[in-house]
């Protein structure tokens, strides 16, 4: 799978949680974050402190129930800073 | 509708004209600029450097102009949005419109510069002499944002 972090995430994700294998275990997006928080507990403290949004495939998903697949590409957005 | 993300630097008025070029019909052009500010609350800003989801960007930022293209009657719409690293000075953002007639394009502009703060894929890092900082919506934008959901 392909993990995309943005903006303050993508500072502290380290390069191996890029295009990880599909954990054991992991079905639901709430189990991938459970999973990233262990592979990198400062960056799994920055999602739990802001409020974090996630798009699967490029759609943004609220349910952290949804499932997730080997080809998924899961990204992972803080509060956005435009204009 | 025209919408573009781009790491290169703009001429806000070239690409003004050139929108406005042929297009006789409107009566009105609104723009916008948001400009790359050399301080922040105090802090010297010497870089703002800004983060974007290639595709998912440019996409959400264009269901958001779609959105206010809906509301208000409007002949057309462009948002110019730069990434990656940008000097104090330069503009970060163009947003125009064109209208039959002034009232539509104001506010037309002025919302979808509301929705971007808050709700464009876009993270902004401000570099100063005492380090880098992300920036995060204030709760004026929040509030702005909640306020051009009703404006009419």
């Amino acid at each position: 799978m392909r993990l995309v972090f943005l903006g303050k995430f993508g500072e502290l994700a380290p390069e191996s949680l890029h295009s990880p294998a599909l954990p054991d275990g992991v079905r639901t997006l709430a189990d991938l974050k459970g999973w990233i928080a262990r592979q990198s507990p400062p960056l799994g403290r920055a999602m739990a402190l802001t409020t974090t949004r996630v798009a699967v495939n490029q759609a943004l998903v609220r349910d952290l129930s949804h499932p997730v697949a080997a080809g998924d590409e899961i990204a992972f957005l803080p509060p956005m800073s435009g204009g | 509708m025209d919408i573009r993300i781009t790491a290169q630097s703009f001429d806000p008025s070239a690409e003004c004209a050139a929108f406005m070029a042929g297009r006789a019909d409107a009566g009105a052009l609104v723009s916008f600029v948001g400009t790359c500010r050399n301080e922040t609350a105090g802090r010297a800003v010497t870089r703002l450097t800004i983060d974007h989801y290639d595709g998912f960007t440019q996409k959400e930022i264009a269901r958001l102009a779609g959105e206010v293209a809906e509301r208000f009657a409007v002949a057309d719409l462009l948002v110019i949005h730069r990434v990656g690293p940008i000097e104090p000075g330069e503009a970060i953002v163009l947003v125009a419109g064109l209208s039959t007639h002034r009232a539509d394009a104001f506010e037309a502009v002025k919302v979808l510069m509301d929705y971007l703060k808050t709700d464009a894929p876009l993270w902004k890092k401000e570099t100063g002499p005492d380090g880098a900082r992300w920036i995060e919506p204030r709760a004026e934008d929040h509030a702005r944002r909640a306020a051009a959901e009703t404006s009419t």
